[in-house]
Formats: C-alpha cells, sequence, structure tokens
C-alpha cells in the first residue's frame, strides 16, 4: 500500500468534513425529535427526500434558483412535521413504536416519489454545481460549501436558542421532567409541536443540500440512516451540536478510510464507532 | 381557598384515593400525614395537575381545576415542590428558578424573586450557576422550594420537603416553611415527621389507604386514637 500524498489527504479530509456537515444536519433534526420528544422519527429521512425532489423539480423544470426554493420548503416541512407530530401524539406511541410508525410512512413517502418521479437517477444541474472555489492546492466545490454553512449556522444557532431563550429552557425541562414542567406552566403538547415543526423545517433544508449535491433515486432514502444514526448516537441525543461535530469526524474517518485504504471500507467506520461508543457507554440512549 | 371534595384517583385500574375531600383556607397551613402509601403524594400532585383525577371536584377560589390541562394548573396561584424533588438535573439552579417563573406573570419580577430566594436560602446563592445535580440533597430541596417559591404562589404544596435530610437541615427546612406561612402562602405540608408537621400546623388531615381518616386542628388529631394506630399500629400490642 502506497501512501498517497499529503494534498490528496487534505482533500479526502475537506470533502469528509462536508460529506460530514450534511450527516450533521440530517441528524440535527433527528436528534431533536429523538431527545426532546422521544420520537425516533425515521420519516425524518423520507422527508428530506421529499424536500430534495421538490426542489430539483421547481430549480430543474421551474427554473427557480434552488436556493429560492426555501422559501417554499421551509414552512412547508416545519408544517408537514407539525401534522406528523400531531398525529403520533394522538397515539402516544413508546420511542420504539414511534420508530415503527415513521417506518411505515417513510415507505409510503417512497412510493410516492417512486410514482411522480418514477425510480430513475435525478440529478439538479444548478447555477453552483459547475463552480469550484480553489484555495491553496485544494477544489472547494460550492454546493458542499454552502451546506455547510448552513449546517454549522443552523447547529450553532439551535444550541444558543436552546441555551439562553425562555423557550429553549421550557424545552429542555420539559425533555427531563414533563410533568413537573407543566406544573409551572410549560405546554407541553404545544412545545412538542413546536419541536416537530423545527425538526420538519430542518428535513427540508437537509434536502435542498441533498438536491444540491447528490444524484437522488427513491432508494437512496436508505442509504443515509444508518450513517446518520451513528452521528445522532455519538453526538448525544436531543444535543443541537453533537451531531454536526459527530458527523464531520465520521465523514472525515470515512474519506480518509477511502483514500488509504479503498473506498469499500468507508461505510465500515462509521460503524465501528457506533459500535464502539455503545459498548464503552452502556447505560446512555 | 382550596376545595376539595369526593375526589377519586386511580393508577390505571388500582384506586389510590377514594372519596378525599379537604379544604384550605387563606394563608393557613395545613398539614397532611399519613403511613407510606396512604395517598399522600397522588393527593398532591392532583392538586398540582400533575396526575388526573378518575372524579370528583376541585376548585381553587370557586374556580373549576377539573376542567383545567395541567400547564394551567399554576395561574390559580399553585406550586408544587414535588416528592423527591425532581429537580431539572441538567440545567443549572438559576435555570431551575427562572421556570419556576415560567409564567409571564411571575417573569417580570423574576430577579427580585431570585434573590428572594438566596435571602431564604443564603446556600443557594453561590450555586446559581451550577448543575442543580451537583448539590447536596439539602441544597436541592431548597432549590425545589425557591423553584416554587418563584411562581409566587398562593397555595404552596410540599411533598416530605424534609425527606433525607440531616436534623440540622430538616430544623432549618422548617424554618423557611414558617417564614412563607408567615408571609400570607397558604401552605399543604406532607410529612412522614408527624410531630412537626402537627406542630407547625393550624389544621391536619390523616389520610390511611386513600382515605381521610382523621381532620381537625393539629392538636385535636394529634391525640386521635387513629394516628396512634396508623403509626405504631403495627408494633404496639
Ligand atoms: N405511578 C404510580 N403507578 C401506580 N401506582 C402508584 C403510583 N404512584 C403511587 N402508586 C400507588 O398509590 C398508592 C399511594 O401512593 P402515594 O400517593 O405515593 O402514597 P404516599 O405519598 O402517601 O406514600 C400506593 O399504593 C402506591 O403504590
Ligand atoms: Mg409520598
Amino acid at each position: 500500500m502506497t501512501l498517497p500524498s499529503a494534498t490528496l489527504l487534505a482533500q479526502s479530509a475537506l470533502s469528509g468534513i462536508f460529506i460530514g456537515s450534511l450527516y450533521g444536519l440530517l441528524g440535527l433534526g433527528l436528534s431533536l425529535s429523538w431527545g426532546l420528544l422521544h420520537v425516533i422519527n425515521l420519516a425524518h429521512f423520507a422527508f428530506a427526500f421529499l424536500a430534495a425532489y421538490l426542489c430539483y423539480q421547481l430549480a430543474s423544470v421551474g427554473g427557480v434558483d434552488p436556493l429560492l426554493t426555501l422559501v417554499l420548503i421551509v414552512p412547508l416541512f416545519a408544517a408537514l412535521g407539525i401534522a406528523v407530530q400531531w398525529l403520533l401524539a394522538r397515539f402516544s406511541l413508546s420511542p420504539l413504536n414511534s420508530l415503527l410508525a415513521t417506518f411505515g410512512l417513510t415507505a409510503i413517502v417512497e412510493a410516492g416519489i417512486q410514482g411522480y418521479w418514477t425510480a430513475d437517477f435525478r440529478k439538479l444541474e444548478s447555477v453552483y454545481a459547475g463552480e469550484k472555489l480553489r484555495i491553496g492546492g485544494l477544489f472547494v466545490p460550492i454546493p458542499e460549501l454552502i451546506t455547510l454553512a448552513l449546517a454549522v449556522a443552523l447547529s450553532f444557532g439551535i444550541y444558543a436558542a436552546m441555551r439562553h431563550t425562555r423557550l429553549g429552557r421550557a424545552l429542555r425541562a420539559l425533555a427531563e421532567d414533563a410533568p413537573i414542567a407543566a406544573a409551572f406552566g410549560i405546554n407541553a403538547q404545544a412545545h412538542a409541536l413546536a419541536i416537530a415543526g423545527v425538526s420538519g423545517a430542518l428535513a427540508g433544508i437537509a434536502g435542498v443540500c441533498l438536491a444540491l449535491s447528490f444524484t437522488l433515486t427513491p432508494s437512496s432514502i436508505y442509504a443515509w440512516v444508518g450513517v446518520v444514526f451513528a452521528a445522532v448516537m455519538l453526538g448525544g441525543l436531543g444535543s443541537a451540536l453533537g451531531p454536526l461535530f459527530a458527523g464531520a469526524a465520521i465523514g472525515v474517518s470515512e474519506a480518509v478510510t477511502m483514500a488509504v485504504a479503498s473506498p469499500s471500507w468507508a461505510p465500515i467506520v462509521s460503524f465501528t464507532l457506533l459500535i464502539a461508543l455503545l459498548l464503552l457507554r452502556p447505560g446512555r440512549t | 381557598m382550596l376545595e376539595v371534595r369526593g375526589l377519586c384517583v386511580r393508577y390505571g385500574a388500582a384506586p389510590a384515593l377514594w372519596n378525599v375531600s379537604l379544604t384550605i383556607g387563606d394563608g393557613e397551613l395545613v398539614s397532611l400525614v399519613g403511613p407510606n402509601g396512604a395517598g399522600k403524594t397522588t393527593l398532591v400532585n392532583a392538586i398540582a395537575g400533575v396526575h388526573k383525577p378518575a372524579s370528583g371536584q376541585m376548585t381553587i377560589d370557586g374556580r373549576d381545576l377539573m376542567a383545567l390541562p395541567a400547564h394551567r394548573f399554576c395561574e390559580s396561584g399553585i406550586a408544587l415542590v414535588p416528592e423527591g424533588r425532581r429537580l431539572f438535573a441538567r440545567m443549572s439552579v438559576r435555570e431551575n428558578l427562572e421556570i419556576g417563573a415560567y409564567r409571564v406573570a411571575a417573569r417580570i419580577e423574576r430577579e427580585a424573586a431570585i434573590e428572594g430566594v438566596c435571602a431564604l436560602f443564603p446556600a443557594v446563592r453561590d450555586k446559581l450557576d451550577h448543575p442543580a445535580a451537583s448539590l447536596s440533597g439539602g441544597q436541592q430541596q431548597m432549590v425545589a422550594i425557591g423553584r416554587a417559591l418563584m411562581a409566587k404562589p398562593r397555595l404552596l404544596l410540599l411533598d416530605e420537603p424534609s425527606l433525607g435530610l440531616s436534623p440540622l437541615m430538616v430544623h432549618a427546612m422548617f424554618g423557611a416553611i414558617r417564614d412563607v406561612h408567615a408571609a400570607g402562602t397558604a401552605v399543604l405540608l406532607v410529612e412522614q415527621n408527624v410531630a412537626m408537621a402537627l406542630d407547625i400546623a393550624d389544621r391536619a388531615y390523616l389520610l390511611e389507604e386513600g382515605r381521610i381518616v382523621a381532620k381537625g386542628a393539629a392538636s385535636d388529631v394529634r391525640d386521635h386514637p387513629d394516628l396512634r394506630r396508623a403509626y405504631l399500629g403495627a408494633t404496639e400490642q
């Protein structure tokens, strides 16, 4: 095995950070709903893909700037998130049952996407896709840079809001002991809907990022589940910054593994990390 | 101010309270005593909105509580110091206190209220920015009481505030309860420490197996044969 050059390693690490920031962005909404609502929302991935296809449709067919589609997608997916939570809340499901219920929802959304857009590859040819910055010896693709910027801004923004706002405090109190929080006047149901709305909006934003950088097929929804779950669990449930950092760590390990070993080794990295973590920190879920 | 009439509470199918009636007047200090498992926590939690009763009536100043969702009980001036404290462990002491003043009405004066809590419990002042979980049991109990006081309650519900505390700390806790009462707040005090609870109270109720078996002036309940039976029955031959 020959060692790759420093430039190749640096380029790999950079692309790892980029893909890791998308893991983090996808994981952020998942982590909030899991940690704060105790809902393991598998449909988060399906919604992200639905948003990605919607962005593709509006941009490719409608000629809209892909980033401008956020104006429609963010409120639409916030509403979708709220609607799903409203339905789930009517059945007061355990986390495991919420996983099963949202798995069903994922299959429905996947079938819907396949029905409308077919199973063919779809790739958004946006104005951003051709652009590349060159910094030092490294290539920096613009779509990935946009994803990174959004992931960082949203993760840190939500982190700050959770710590420093009245709403954030109320959400943390509810996550720790909902009945006692309610006894002090915090409306658990309303806050759950708010979290679900934020989480849905995040799925929409992650979907736009997906459309900017990736070729879409309906079945590739599932390709993201394992690695994003790993990022969420590594980062800590309910944590706003955790998924971003854990996602970046996984992304970089994957990319460097690909560069020094072979691409087929990459998926093993995140799961090895996840299993190691679960073994080293028993009792944590 | 508080009127509970014919209250029945169940956990699933298992009944915990039967036909319980209890009143608390403005600014009154009422003790609720009874052996373990009698249903004291169940009653207090029902009054705070934490657990929904199966049937009965609860009113505060004539306002119906039974129809309210849990988060609206505190609007009537009810604040709970729950059994086992139940602080938000991962939040700082200050944040715990701020949750106490979550309601808009209490929120406006929250800085002054935090100052008031620190005046009542000086040990809390140095701990404001520490995680609640890092405090000793006694300090956590102070924060739990402080959190409830932040809501500016007219009726304070205290569920076993002396549980697990050192005798010195128990003494301090009762002193603080006396201060709160003296300032005009009505108090419902649940205590295993019956002697102290009856000492401090105007009136008292004795709860046994989900039913009120004695009530009246604290001194009368002290002499009630059921009280002796409830606490000594097993050992007294
Ligand atoms: N969450 C619960 N689920 C089921 N049963 C409970 C629950 N909490 C209390 N109980 C039962 O209700 C009865 C009264 O309990 P509790 O109100 O805690 O009594 P006390 O506070 O007087 O010790 C007991 O028989 C107890 O086992
Ligand atoms: Mg109890």
